[in-house]
């Protein structure tokens, strides 16, 4: 019952046509939600069709009509009750200082509770359901502590009640045990978010992110750069010189011993003149492709030849602070396999500007080089442009307004277009509303 | 359709031979396979041969040698014979003049030819009065009549004028049925009875969609219509057989029917007063070349030379290359101050030339917000798949080294978050990928003589950016 909602959003793929088409940018119709069956039944997760929308108010009764019947559905929709079964019921309790040390490691001997972060400050003594698959850090004694974010995603989804602990509080110990739990007071939603927000790096920006994405189900994991203080210096810096391609050098022909001896007549090479041009030189050509060559005087990267960087070598906000994983893929909490998505949050009042050259440069090089690889990649060059050698995912968070931007480091320079065979042949099909073949 | 594609091929690599005849204009059985998948679409008259007009992608000549393979002596004598007879009878590449205007910082082609020749050789610069190929004259003669066919312009303003006419319709039919609605709660308020307009009656509403007007819809309504009207008149003709394929409405050559077309309307518009207008129309268009195109012409290939308008001598590369850095400033820097490392027409001509010397065709992206549009091959044959931003970087430890340099670069490199999701969303929206450009500003040197030396230290990088969907990617 809790997660039916999610579950709503997992059976129907959105069969959006276009990356244009956002529902979520739109301004909802609330009628939808009469439609909206899991609130009376679980089994079915269909959502209905949207209908058309007036784009000015006309003086009909029936528009009126039409808004006063979607505001009352979204009163509807808010004044259902929603139930926590106390079964499913799953008890926290706030811990301001943190987990305990982790006591001294003894080599030798596993240590649980040496994976527990110290920003956790939320533990849950019996941990029940199917959220701490993939939250939450166990340690020795098999409390799960949940990070300030997780605990915060899952108070607000209302399947966590968070407690205050008796030493704040001052309640009076009568037990041990569940006892406990029974007698202490729960948490506010809003004193959930005073106490969880800016507690160890997490912004309420970085909290957006979190929870929108986790909504519709990814997993996510804090990355290394999480804390902005840490920062490593491996320089780097002089090696990356070495990325750019240097101009073409003019060697010795390559038309043989005895094509050279013929060379010096009407070779274009004699007349060119890189410092004033032509830089192909007046003569003969043999081929456009030997002009294209020529041409080649611009440095360009090559992302194949960068070095990776390590990911603390990054400045704040230009640095991945999430891992995120498709609900797709099977992740174990001890041992994450590699992310598919690599998140940095930036907060645009903070950070004004766009990236600049040294700031994405680093951020990408912190990431693994992930060349265009398969089939579909080999045979299309255009796709093999947009992935790129390096990719990562800036969300921008403009108070509240989250967009995801995705960069990759992509090198046209690879891609010679002038020996190439994927040119088109025909002439372009143009049209109006005939869809453009991509 | 595959012999189609080994052509295309062929076309490609092949090296324009002097010796061989020009690539002939496809055979009749060629034509007739190109005609068959698409039967439907006759209504429209034929279009050029692209690959034929387009065949070479520079202004500049190319010459087959035969290479030479050791272990043939053949090869050797043949090599030694091309070579000789280039050694007597040396090709002679045609390097085309433009002039320099230094009111719109622009260099204008107003030679028929060499319009053409640039235009057609690489998509080389814009007509003045077209969207983009110089076809003023010929729209001009369309207008008057005294020629078949449509020319791009001349399809889109129909289209929009299409298309402006159904959004009238739109709204007629939106007004109507408000007044309709009007009209009957009116009715329904005289007889006391509001059960049909009840809340529960609009909540229903969103349910079943009303069928409205879509533009969209009639605009393809109107094209099925269209096609379906090809069809029938192509079933007409072959019906009725041989004897009216003659008659011009069956498959001919693009030749005689623009013959054909030209001569019947001549006929029609009292044929000679307007062939004396035919004469009179002077083509009143030239070609602009931007100051990036005409310096690739002059300074990489060489097949150009920019004249100066008042005395027309011969600008110097090196002259031309100062005056368009100068000129890329508004306005106009004098030809005295100093040259700077970033020149916008250095940090422009730097992303041009590494585009163009990989093959693209560039052409300015002006009318989607970019610097640069990514053609492959040219725009006649594809749209472009890219839409180039540049963005200086000044990340050399110079520009960094003073806190006057900080402030200055800061200033120079800081683009805003809005304006970089206004452009992405826009190229989103016209099925563009956007490509961010950084050019490396180097630390000024002195004024050094050698272009190629000065351009060698400008680097270029490319990032892909795009909108994630998360919605989108989760499996």
């Amino acid at each position: 019952m809790a997660d039916a909602d999610e579950d709503a959003v997992r059976g129907t793929t959105v069969e959006a046509t276009q990356i244009e088409v956002d529902l979520s940018d739109e301004t909802q119709d609330f009628r939808l939600l009469n439609h909206l069956n899991f609130l009376t039944d679980t089994s079915s997760s269909s959502l209905p069709r949207r209908g058309e929308k007036d784009f000015e108010p006309n003086p009909t009764e029936f528009q009126a009509d039409v808004l006063s019947a979607s505001r009352q559905a979204m009163h509807n929709a808010l004044a259902h009750p929603r139930l926590h079964n106390p079964k499913t019921q799953v008890i926290a309790i706030y811990a301001p200082e943190g987990p305990p040390p982790a006591p001294a490691v003894t080599p030798g001997q596993p240590s649980r509770g040496a994976s527990v972060s110290p920003d956790a400050c939320v533990y849950v003594p019996s941990p029940k359901g199917q959220y701490f698959k993939s939250m939450g850090q166990a340690d020795r004694k098999g409390v799960i502590w949940l990070l300030p974010e997780e605990a915060l995603y899952l108070l607000e989804r209302g399947s966590l009640d968070i407690r205050w602990p008796t030493s704040i509080t001052g309640g009076t110990t009568v037990g041990e045990g569940s006892e406990e739990e029974e007698l202490s007071i729960p948490m506010s939603l809003q004193a959930a978010y005073t106490c969880l927000i800016g507690r160890g790096g997490l912004t309420l920006e970085r909290f957006t992110v979190f929870s929108s994405l986790k909504r519709i189900g990814y997993a996510i994991s804090r990355a290394p750069g999480w804390d902005d203080s840490t920062e490593v210096d491996d320089s780097v810096d002089e090696h990356s010189r070495d990325s750019y391609t240097q101009p073409l050098k003019r060697g010795a022909g390559l038309a043989g011993i005895l094509g050279s001896i013929f060379n010096w007549i009407n070779d274009p090479k004699s007349t060119s003149s890189m410092a004033a041009g032509p830089v192909i030189g007046y003569g003969i050509h043999r081929n456009y492709a030997d002009i294209y060559k020529k041409l080649a005087l611009i440095p360009w990267y090559d992302p194949t030849l960068a070095p990776t960087r390590n990911t603390l070598n990054t400045s704040a906000p230009f640095r991945v602070i999430f891992y995120v994983y498709k609900p797709s893929t099977p992740i174990k909490k001890s041992a994450l396999p590699p992310p598919d998505f690599r998140i940095a949050v930036i907060n645009t009042r903070e950070q004004t500007t766009a990236p600049t050259l040294p700031e994405l440069s680093a951020l990408l090089e912190s990431t693994p080089l992930d060349p265009p690889r398969g089939e579909k990649m080999e045979r299309q060059m255009y796709m093999r442009l947009r992935h790129g050698y390096r990719n990562v995912i800036l969300a921008v968070v403009d108070q509240g307004v989250t967009s995801f931007l995705r960069v990759a480091d992509v090198a046209f320079g690879k891609e010679r277009l002038f020996e190439g065979s994927s040119a088109p042949t025909g002439p372009k099909k143009g049209g109006n509303f005939r869809k453009k073949k991509r | 359709m595959a012999e189609v594609i080994s052509v295309s091929k062929a076309d490609l690599t092949a090296v324009p031979v002097p010796v061989t005849a020009p690539v002939p204009v496809p055979a009749p059985e060629k034509s007739e396979t190109a005609e068959k998948p698409r039967p439907v679409r006759t209504a429209r008259p034929p279009r050029p041969n692209y690959r034929h007009i387009h065949r070479f992608p520079l202004p500049v000549n190319v010459y087959h040698v035969p290479s030479v393979i050791p272990h043939n002596p053949l090869s050797i004598i043949s090599v030694a014979l091309s070579y000789l007879t280039f050694l007597i009878y040396p090709p002679r590449q045609e390097i085309y003049t433009a002039y320099f205007d230094s009111a719109t910082s622009s260099v204008h082609v107003t030679d028929e030819k060499t319009i053409r020749a640039l235009w057609e050789m690489g998509f080389f610069g814009k007509g003045s009065l077209s969207r983009s190929e110089p076809n003023w004259l010929e729209q001009e003669k369309k207008r008057k009549g005294l020629m078949g066919g449509n020319t791009v312009e001349e399809a889109t303003r129909k289209r929009r004028a299409e298309r402006r006419q159904l959004k009238l319709e739109r709204a007629r039919h939106e007004k109507l049925a408000v007044e309709e609605r009007l009209k009957a709660e009116a009715a329904a308020r005289e007889s006391g009875s509001v059960d049909g307009l009840s809340i529960d009656g609009a909540a229903e509403a969103a349910a079943v969609p009303v069928e409205r007007f879509s533009v969209k819809r009639a605009m393809e309504a109107r094209y099925l219509e269209r096609r379906q009207q090809a069809i029938q008149n192509k079933n007409h003709s072959e019906s009725t057989g041989s004897l009216q394929t003659a008659n011009g409405s069956g498959p001919v050559s693009p030749i005689v029917k623009k013959k054909e077309t030209v001569s019947n309307s001549t006929a029609t518009l009292q044929g000679i007063e307007d062939d004396l207008d035919l004469d009179a129309l002077e083509n009143e268009e030239h070609l602009q070349l931007s100051t990036e195109e005409a310096f690739f012409l002059v300074y990489g290939l060489g097949a150009l030379r920019v004249v100066d308008h008042n005395n027309n001598a011969t600008i110097p590369t090196s002259s031309l290359f100062s005056l368009l850095r100068h000129h890329s400033y508004y306005p106009p820097r004098s030809d005295s101050s100093q040259l700077d490392a970033d020149d916008p027409f250095m940090i422009s001509y730097s992303v041009y030339h590494h585009f163009r010397s990989l093959g693209w065709v560039v052409r300015s992206g002006v009318k989607f917000g970019t610097d640069y549009l990514l053609y492959n091959r040219g725009p006649v044959f594809s749209h472009a798949e890219f839409a180039v931003i540049i963005i200086p970087s000044y990340s050399d430890p110079y520009w960094s080294e003073t806190e006057e340099r900080r402030e200055y670069a800061a200033s120079k490199q800081a683009r805003s978050w809005w304006w970089l999701h206004c452009v992405n969303r826009v190229q989103a929206q016209v099925k563009k990928s956007l490509v961010i450009c950084y050019v490396e500003v180097p630390p000024p040197v002195d004024c050094s003589e050698d272009i190629a030396a000065e351009f060698g230290r400008y680097r270029v990088r490319e990032f892909m950016l795009r909108r994630w969907v998360p919605n989108r990617t989760r499996d």
